[in-house]
């Protein structure tokens, strides 16, 4: 399969290139070459520079000047040793699909593999899958296809997921008021597993097919405040999996009151994952967080936003809380930000919990960044720090700084370097060379 | 039974008169634009700047959709339901940079010129992720539920 990725990203590239020329069309490639060297005890990798080539490749207004192509992938290859798994060679389609969109009722078609975020359904699909608005305020969209698998499990042959899959939504609106949208997935069923403990996990009704139904919801009575939020439902489980719902609130126009409430249903929510399945222990818990965020802006150049969260599990309880502030400057060529957080979370939630033991931190991180036509700059730092020492570390910091150049306005060419330590590594130096090339042929509009 | 086999040439037809009537209205449906026809400057942009009214695509009135802090962090409601309005501005690419099934680096890896974009597991994530994946598991799952990402297998096994 890998060696197929080898050979079939190259080939759509240069089949879509005439195409391309006659379109617009958009090409972003950025190539990255990581070096680092690993000195754990035990490490047998003395040398590892990962070479990856990003490559998105977007086509408008072919054909008819409705249809477009769009495609989006990874391959890395390892100049000196191995820098992951045992192959030499990675490699991953994204995405790479044809998109008809018509002139009328928002409708599409697309065909090849995608992604659908439509209500309750968030998949991967190799297939097809077609959406339009509907007269009287209704909308529809359904899809369909296989599968795109993944990585196999430790133990097993499989990924856990069905071979083919179908699902789709169909929604109402009225006027600027209200959204309500059903939307459900059906995937074919779930492999057997062959190792003892996940046989058990599906003998124990923990793990099984993926299928789910749910309903989401817009709701905005007055351009102050609107609601928004699904429920999902899983029907293999029969119960409930995941509520979760946001509130805003806009006062006045700089300022955004937003307040959050998710609960999650862990076995009917993990269902369809053998690794969530397994490592989660309190499988039949009902986890709950609720809170609330403030955010203001000044003006054009400062934003300041306070949040809360709290956090209710079996295990015990946590909330997290602090603010974040913003910065533009200069036409926004400058850019800075400011943040502070501490979780405050009991025994359980320690890394090796213990009646004295704790699993809370304080998170601080700055950053600040400069663009020009001819060069950019950016740092960042960010630091957490442990109320009880994790591996005799009181902390884990990392500062990063990236220097780059526009050799032309397309082609740029930076590094990146950073230098940290955790309760991992005493000392953790890591650099980057990247070279990105961002080529955009629109005869018209504002490129994406 | 033969009443319905009366009955089904007259709903048949019906259902094709009101298909045919569906479809004709259909085309008096206004679409989004393919993009937005000016180019944004960089960073977050705030919608309501220029745009007073409601977005005719969507029906929900554009303040909903500035890019204020509020609206990065929580930007997966919009995305459920509102996705063709984010890619009136954004790539698919753009949101692919965060949210894939196979993922060879930390996005903030190869976005490491871009801070401000708050690409997430900045820094040392490897130790916090043993508590946060406690506090919260629902929220690892959303990425890496069904992706068995080769990272995450390679552990917890």
């Amino acid at each position: 399969m890998k060696k197929l990725l080898y050979h079939l990203l190259p080939a759509l590239l240069l089949s879509a290139m005439p195409a391309a020329a006659l379109a617009d069309t958009s090409v972003d490639s950025t190539t990255i070459v990581r070096f680092f060297q690993d000195g754990r005890t035990g490490s047998t990798k003395d040398f590892v520079a990962p070479a990856t080539e990003f490559l998105t490749l977007d086509a408008d207004k072919l054909g008819d000047g409705k249809l477009s192509v769009h495609l989006y992938g990874w391959g890395r290859v390892d100049l000196a040793d191995k820098s992951f798994n045992n192959n030499t060679f990675d490699g991953s389609i994204t995405y790479a699909y044809a998109n008809y969109r018509f002139d009328q009722a928002n409708a599409q078609i697309r065909a090849g593999r995608f992604f659908v975020n439509e209500g309750i359904v968030n998949e991967q699909v190799d297939g097809l899958s077609a959406r339009t608005d509907l007269p009287l305020g209704f909308g529809i969209s359904a899809f369909g296809g296989a599968t795109v698998h993944t990585a196999h499990m430790a133990n097993e042959s499989t990924d856990g997921k069905g071979d083919g899959i179908i699902g789709g939504r169909l929604n109402y609106r009225y006027k600027g008021m209200l959204e309500l949208g059903v939307s459900g997935v059906y995937e074919s069923d779930a492999p057997h597993l062959t190792s003892p403990a996940n046989i058990a996990l599906e003998n124990e009704g923990k793990f099984g097919s993926h299928r789910l139904v749910g309903g989401d919801v817009w709701f905005s009575p007055h351009r102050v405040f609107d609601i928004m939020g699904h429920t999902s439902y899983n029907t293999e489980t029969k119960a409930v999996a995941e509520h979760s719902y946001l509130l805003n609130v806009r006062p006045i126009s700089n300022l955004v009151l937003t307040g959050e409430f998710n609960e999650y249903h862990n076995r009917d929510m993990f269902f369809s994952s053998i690794l969530f399945a397994s490592m989660v222990d309190r499988l039949n818990e009902r986890s709950r967080s609720i809170g609330g965020r403030a955010s203001y802006e000044f003006n054009k150049f400062f934003e300041l936003s306070g949040d809360y969260k709290h956090y209710t599990r079996d295990i015990g309880q946590a909330d997290r809380f602090g603010g974040d502030a913003r910065l533009t400057l200069l036409d926004k060529t400058v850019r800075a930000g400011l943040g502070y957080h501490y979780l405050r979370s009991g025994a359980n939630f320690a890394l090796f919990p213990a009646p004295n033991a704790s699993g809370s931190f304080h998170e601080a991180r700055v950053y600040a960044m400069h663009d020009t036509k001819g060069y950019f700059s950016a740092i960042d730092a960010i630091g957490y720090f442990f109320k009880q020492n994790i591996n005799g570390r009181p902390s884990a910091w990392e500062v990063i700084g990236s220097l780059g150049y526009h050799i032309t306005p397309a082609l740029a060419l930076s590094g990146d370097i950073s230098y940290g330590q955790n309760p991992q590594f005493v000392d953790e130096l890591k650099g980057l060379i990247r070279l990105t090339y961002n080529m955009n042929y629109a005869s018209k509009g504002g490129s994406k | 039974m033969k009443r319905f086999t009366m009955m089904f040439p007259i709903l048949a037809l019906a259902g094709l008169l009101v298909t045919i009537a569906a479809c004709a209205q259909m085309k008096t449906l206004p679409s989004l634009p393919a993009s937005h026809p000016e180019e944004l400057a960089a960073g977050r942009v705030s919608c309501a700047e220029c745009h007073e009214d409601q977005q005719k695509g969507t029906m929900k009135p554009f303040a909903n959709f500035n890019h204020t802090t509020a609206f990065v962090k929580n930007h997966r409601f919009y995305a459920s339901s509102d996705d063709r309005l984010c890619a009136t501005c954004h790539k698919q690419a753009f949101c692919s940079d965060c949210h894939t099934n196979q993922v060879e680096m930390k996005p903030s890896i190869k976005y490491g010129y871009r801070p401000d974009r708050e690409m997430p597991h900045r820094g040392d994530f490897l130790t916090i992720h043993k508590i946060e994946g406690k506090v919260d598991p629902s929220s690892c799952y959303r990425c890496h539920g069904r992706a068995n990402n080769a990272r995450c297998i390679a552990c917890h096994r």
